[in-house]
């Protein structure tokens, strides 16, 4: 059964108390979103997911999307709740009150993506999208398309897309083939073929706005003659009624392993009128701002996975009785104990649980950074932010999708037999949580990014903005009588990834193969660090809650074990990666092509 | 007179008679030799003072930089004087260099009043560019024409390292002998010997190749940014390429070097067919944009509306604009010369129109205008900054590959190319170099007695150990020389293990240990990108390993029981100059930029430089006693990373000891620094261990006033202060005072703890980025 009610403590916890001294110093511009307006959202938002999305989840999942007459129908139910989050005023919540949102930051906002995902993690993907493209408008495009298109986009009265991927181009980009010839009034007429759009085309909104990539007749080869183009569905009147249609068809969609409530759309564009946004040839630049927004999401999408598949082998673990504790009965009414008693069944629910809990506390952290990037008030205090989010970026995605296809499986597995019916609900977690690994950039595109980019630029300025605050944790900590364990452990983790962190500069620098050898394990080696300096500031925070006297004392006890859990069981292993990392590209590369 | 005694007799005291730009500069250098020197011009026609041309040029070049003088002892070398009342003073001189105008008529005459008083004996040459020597001694004396020769160097005389020579039929062979032994170990400069052909060497070639390319470029459409990008650093020509270096020299000489050899060279030469002036460039020169000296040439920096753009001229409109950063040149093109001239479209083609008849007429001037191939080549690198000399391009081209490119074009194909067809102008036979002769014989290429460089033993043998910073090689009679081999000789943890690695070495099979290397600069210093990635990901352990390993390694050379003598060159900055104040000697090329810079980048010296300056200073006969001026004078150097430009300056500021030597020859510094250390084995013993007696925090108190003072006028940032502060702590000794003795350890002690506070501070940190990203200090 799935099972979902916010976990609105531990993000009121993330955002009130866990990241004071993040060092980004004051932000401006968020004066109205105080502790209690923040409670309220995350309480009202908390009704519309579990009494709104939650029920259309499963129900989805079986009817999917159709095709007819080149006009995506979405599934039962989708319509009405897509009405009433936008007459709610969801859509619009981060996005500038300048175009009619509500300007909350992201501290706030990604916690209620966080319940989007959890609740209907398709559903969270229309408005997502329409997110993204409004990151790259906003940031490139002219003031009039702004003008026009913005505040139709901010109260969910039209949905956004990326078109980016070709049939023959999906990492590699440069390849994209794509058309538009510029036309006497300064539009341009767009035509090519893309695929694996999602949100391509709907029936949840009035129009559908498309960014498209695609070639200018005079650009160059590869992806320095790549430009972003604005292309709607319907061609708006001038009162800004969508008007003729400009021959963007849904040409079929995929058939999917999950997600399936989420509509994936093959695109056609036949001279199809749009407009440039940014410069000629510069449309990656543009649509880099709308996916490392986007990536964060998806990151975000593993982590509300991941807490509804908890929260689910949480209620199944509790409800389901087979056999007895193994240090004697604790259902003595019962024909047998609930099999949470179990060790092992415990593991797997502590495991879980520390995944989401870790991956919330990274997520606010990040969060934090992108208000900070633009809000706070020292130019130093920016860039140390910007370097931040662009070093986390790619750590968010990865990480922790994969950690929420972990915890999916998990839950599956907590679930023995049933949780492999469709009819549990389970599941569709493991099938839904699977793509986020994948889009978006795959989570080894992910890796290279963080090796390759992230970490040798600047000689490793990103890496200081986060280097440093942990370096100076542990100096500050290591005596500490509450967390002095964690924080030995936490060292003992950091040292591993300062020795794996210069052993790719190193021998990166002279064969990038041996960055891309390590990648992966790195990404992750990285993040469970992140994770566990999160966990030790919890745990201390928790620590002088509960000396100082606390009428919460079971959310902070239970705060504390989680990190010790963290500690004890899951950063062993991850430190091990060092090993893992530093083992060299030998026993991969040296196997002949011809012996696969 | 006994001839033979001549060159024994050597070049006391010189003449030099012109105090323009190149006589000046030459007396200047002169001076820098330590050697007394008469500039003398002619009486100006206005004012009091007859002296007034030759007073001007010197208080002039006291304020020109770079600074044509070495130091303010070599300035007072130079006498000045007039041509009417003091040229009776030339019988003093054992030389004269003529650098007046480049006029016959006037040169002849003056030469002719020379005859009259001059000692027999006494060398005259002229620093013609122009003019063959036998015309300008027409009419002499034969016991003149003995004494007379073309002595041609290049612009400016300090710093370039060609001087061509050129010898009349009648020129005593001792009296050449003489001038070139004086400019070559005196002056420093590498002599080529010349024929008497219009333009001599470099002049001539480099000549026809800006006009080739600037009649390429307009022909071809392109533009000056492309043309530099093309013609610059791919071919091994510094980055002003050929519009940039037109700019640089002075667009209004261009028709003047023209007419000079268009009416010198015989009509047939090839030059003659590609002299011609553009209307742009004419244009250009009568309203002012003669280039950088003027109001702009073919860049200009805008300074309007208050902006700093970098501006291109436009060759077809002839308007400024935007300069671009075409980034044409890609690929193995950036590197290799015929993936260059073969690349498709404009690259490959004005690559190809540039060097196809450049390297075709370089070939054609021997032995024409020199020589041999060699004379060629160190012409064209030492006059011109090129990297490789035109052989030494074709030899990477292919001789073969050239010839048929030549010939596909109807381009010329010189006897001596097609003498090489198959084969190259070099090889290494036997572990020597070896040149292609006009007799289509390998030659050995030699060095001058004195002269041993290590690009040479290197070609006879393998290094004794190497790793990816450092190297050691034997040099020879129980010598072995430390190379740090790293990007730009930087210093890292890998040069600390060689060094610890080379003294058991030394100490077992040789004698002594030289510190030398033939980059461009001797170190300038620790590898600051790894050093800042290191303090990025928050490695201080790491890092303190790495300074208490620099510490420890030198101090390990320092007390190592055989002489050790550091000869840089260059730049010598922050390690690199920690590793000089640590050595027995110092052996140091004339010019040698030496420092401790460290406070720029906000930390202090971590590898002992603190302690030893002081030691340098407390010994310093004329500094008064007690504790205090030694620790001030090592503070206001270190604080404001003072940089000496030039070794005479270095014994100014204590980097280097005042007996410590200096080499003018940049090629005999290797042989010097090995004679100076060999010079010290008999009896060698390692020096004592220093004690230090400092003031303690009363004395950094002192010096903190002092930062403070500066900080309120403005003259010292936030930052300055603390790493001021840190600094003053460390010489002052820390918690320490005048009854306490601190060993060299506590000193080292000292240094790593004050080092380590300040690479935590994000402020140096910041200082450390913005010079790996800029090149330049940052001032926060």
């Amino acid at each position: 059964m799935q099972v979902y009610e916010a976990p609105i403590r531990d993000m009121r916890f993330n955002i009130e108390e866990l990241h004071e001294d993040d060092g980004f110093g004051d932000l401006e511009g968020f004066e109205d979103f105080d502790d209690d307006v923040t409670k309220a959202i995350l309480e009202e938002a908390n009704k519309f997911c579990r009494d709104v999305l939650l029920p259309i989840n499963w129900p989805g999942d079986q009817q999917g999307c159709r095709i007819e007459n080149g006009v995506v129908r979405t599934p039962g139910g989708f319509q009405e709740a897509y009405k009433q989050f936008c007459e709610s005023g969801w859509a619009g919540l981060g996005v500038s009150e300048k175009w009619g949102g509500q300007g909350a930051p992201h501290s706030v906002g990604k916690m209620v993506e966080e319940m989007t995902c959890s609740a209907n993690l398709s559903f969270g993907l229309y408005p997502g999208l329409t997110g993204g493209a409004m990151v790259a408008l906003e940031g490139y495009g002219s003031e009039d398309l702004k003008n026009f298109y913005m505040p139709k986009l901010a109260n969910g009265e039209w949905s956004g897309t990326m078109c980016l991927t070709e049939s023959h181009c999906g990492t590699d980009l440069g390849m994209l083939r794509t058309k538009a010839v510029p036309q006497e009034d300064d539009s341009y007429l767009v035509t090519g073929n893309k695929i694996f759009i999602s949100a391509g085309d709907h029936d949840l909104t009035g129009n559908v706005v498309h960014l498209v990539l695609a070639r200018l007749p005079d650009a160059p080869a590869g992806v320095k003659g790549i430009s972003l183009f604005l292309v709607p569905k319907f061609l708006p009147n001038d009162d800004g009624a969508p008007g003729n249609f400009n021959n963007v068809t849904a040409t079929a969609i995929e058939h999917k392993m999950g997600l399936k409530a989420s509509a994936t759309c093959q695109m056609s564009f036949e001279d199809s009128k749009g407009w440039l946004i940014g410069e000629p040839h510069r449309g990656l630049q543009a649509m880099f701002a709308m996916m490392n927004t986007e990536r964060v999401a998806v990151g975000i999408q593993g982590l509300g996975v991941g807490e509804i598949a908890y929260q689910s082998a949480v209620y199944y673990a509790k409800d389901r009785l087979q056999g007895r504790s193994l240090s004697g009965v604790k259902n003595p009414d019962g024909p047998a104990d609930p099999i949470i008693v179990h060790p092992d069944v415990r593991r797997m629910l502590m495991t879980m649980r520390a995944y989401n809990e870790g991956s919330r506390a990274v997520s606010a952290w990040v969060s934090r950074a992108l208000d900070a990037e633009h809000a706070a008030k020292e130019p130093e205090m920016r860039e140390r932010a910007k370097d931040f989010v662009a070093l986390m970026t790619p750590v968010v995605k990865a990480l922790f999708t994969d950690l929420g296809h972990e915890s999916a499986h998990l839950a599956v597995q907590v679930h023995g037999g049933h949780g492999y019916i469709q009819e549990t609900g389970v599941e569709q977690f493991a099938r839904d949580a699977r793509i986020a690994q994948i889009y978006e950039g795959t989570n080894g595109i992910q890796a290279l990014d963080l090796v390759g980019r992230k970490l040798p630029d600047r000689m490793g300025r990103n890496l200081r903005s986060f280097f440093h605050p942990v370096s100076q944790f542990i100096e500050d900590h290591g005596q500490d009588a509450n967390i002095g364990k964690m924080i030995g452990s936490l060292q003992q983790a950091f040292g591993a990834l300062q020795l794996s962190t210069g052993h790719i500069a190193q021998k990166g620098m002279k064969d990038p193969e041996e960055a891309g050898a390590a990648a992966t394990d790195y990404l992750r080696l990285l993040g469970f660090v992140a994770m566990g300096y999160c966990f030790a500031k919890a745990a201390k925070i928790a620590y002088a809650k509960l000396e100082e006297g606390t009428d919460e004392k079971a959310f902070y006890e239970a705060k504390i074990v989680t990190a010790r859990f963290f500690f004890e069981r899951l950063l062993p292993p991850a430190m091990a990666q060092m090993m893992v990392i530093t083992s060299g590209k030998g026993s991969m590369m040296d196997m002949p092509e011809e012996a696969f | 007179m006994a001839e033979s005694n001549m060159a024994d007799k050597g070049i006391k005291k010189v003449c030099v008679i012109g105090a323009g730009t190149m006589g000046a500069g030459i007396a200047a250098q002169i001076a820098n030799a330590g050697v007394p020197v008469l500039l003398l011009d002619i009486v100006p026609k206005e004012g009091d003072n007859r002296n007034a041309i030759a007073e001007g040029a010197v208080a002039k070049m006291l304020k020109t930089d770079p600074a044509p003088f070495m130091g303010k002892r070599a300035a007072k070398l130079v006498e000045t004087g007039n041509i009417e009342d003091h040229l009776g003073k030339v019988a003093e001189c054992d030389w004269v260099v003529e650098a007046i105008i480049e006029r016959l008529d006037i040169k002849q005459n003056l030469y002719a009043r020379l005859e009259e008083v001059r000692t027999e004996g006494t060398a005259v040459s002229s620093n013609t560019s122009t003019i063959p020597l036998e015309q300008l001694t027409d009419g002499r004396s034969d016991a003149f024409k003995r004494d007379f020769l073309i002595t041609h160097f290049f612009n400016p005389p300090r710093y370039m390292r060609l001087i061509e020579l050129v010898a009349g039929p009648k020129t005593n062979p001792d009296t050449l002998e003489m001038v070139r032994e004086f400019v070559d170990r005196k002056l420093g400069k590498t002599p080529v010997d010349a024929e008497d052909s219009p333009g001599f060497i470099a002049n001539r070639i480099g000549t026809f190749w800006i006009q080739q390319a600037v009649n390429s470029a307009f022909d071809m459409g392109i533009s000056v940014e492309e043309a530099d990008e093309i013609g610059g650093r791919p071919m091994g020509v510094p980055k002003t390429g050929i519009f940039g270096l037109i700019d640089l020299i002075g667009i209004d000489l261009m028709p003047h070097l023209m007419e000079s050899l268009t009416s010198t060279l015989p009509k047939d030469d090839w030059y003659q067919k590609i002299a011609r002036s553009e209307t742009l460039i004419e244009g250009m020169i009568e309203s002012g944009y003669t280039g950088r000296k003027g109001k702009g040439g073919f860049y200009r920096i805008n300074r309007e509306d208050g902006k700093k753009e970098k501006q291109a001229k436009d060759l077809k409109s002839g308007e400024y604009r935007a300069a671009a950063r075409p980034g044409i040149v890609r690929g193995p093109a950036k590197k290799d010369l015929k993936a260059l001239i073969s690349a498709k479209g404009k690259v490959g083609e004005y690559s190809w129109a540039i060097l196809g008849p450049t390297l075709s007429y370089a070939a054609s001037i021997v032995p024409e205008a020199t020589a041999t191939v060699v004379g060629v080549d160190d012409a064209m690198k030492l006059g011109y900054n090129w990297k490789f000399g035109p052989f030494e391009m074709i030899d990477k081209i292919g001789v073969a590959h050239l010839i048929e490119r030549l010939e596909a074009d109807d381009l010329p194909v010189p006897e001596i190319l097609r003498k090489a067809d198959g084969r190259s102008f070099y090889r290494v036979e036997n572990g020597k170099r070896q040149y292609l002769g006009t007799d289509g014989e390998y030659h050995d290429v030699e060095r001058p007695e004195g002269v041993l460089l290590l690009e040479d033993i290197k070609l006879s043998s393998e290094p004794l150990i190497r790793n990816g910073s450092a190297a050691l090689w034997d040099v020879g009679d129980g010598v072995v020389a430390l190379e740090f081999t790293g990007k730009m000789n930087a210093l890292d943890e890998q040069v600390m293990k060689l060094i610890q690695k080379a003294i058991p070495m030394v100490k077992k099979d040789y004698k002594a240990l030289v510190v030398y290397n033939e980059g461009s600069n001797f170190s300038a210093g620790a590898n600051l990108g790894l050093a800042l990635f290191a303090l990025n990901i928050a490695a201080w352990s790491e890092v303190e390993k790495s300074i208490k390993g620099g510490q420890d390694a030198y101090k390990a050379l320092k007390y190592a029981p055989f002489p050790v003598v550091s000869a840089p060159a260059g730049m010598a900055l922050g390690g690199g100059c920690e590793i000089c104040l640590n050595s027995d000697a110092v052996q140091a090329h004339a010019e040698t930029y030496i420092g401790l810079v460290e406070c720029g980048v906000g930390i202090i010296p971590g590898w002992g430089g603190c302690g030893e300056m002081i030691s340098r200073w407390k010994d310093n006969p004329r500094q008064p006693s007690g504790p205090m001026p030694a620790v001030s004078k090592s503070f206001e150097i270190i604080s404001t990373a003072t940089v000496a430009k030039s070794a005479a300056e270095a014994k100014d500021y204590g980097f280097l000891r005042k007996d410590d030597g200096v080499t003018m020859n940049r090629d005999r510094l290797l042989f010097d620094a090995k004679q100076r250390a060999l010079a010290m084995v008999d009896g060698y013993e390692a020096p004592e261990k220093p004690e230090y007696r400092l003031p303690g925090p009363s004395g950094k108190a002192a010096l903190d006033l002092a930062v403070d003072s500066f900080h309120r006028q403005g003259k010292a940032t936030a930052h300055d202060v603390t790493v001021a502060g840190e600094l003053a702590h460390v010489l002052t000794g820390g918690d320490t005072d005048i009854t306490e003795t601190l060993t060299e350890a506590d000193m080292l002690k000292l240094e790593r703890e004050a080092f380590m506070r300040l690479v935590r501070n994000p402020k140096t940190q910041a200082r450390v980025e913005h010079m790996l990203e800029t090149g330049k200090p940052l001032r926060n």
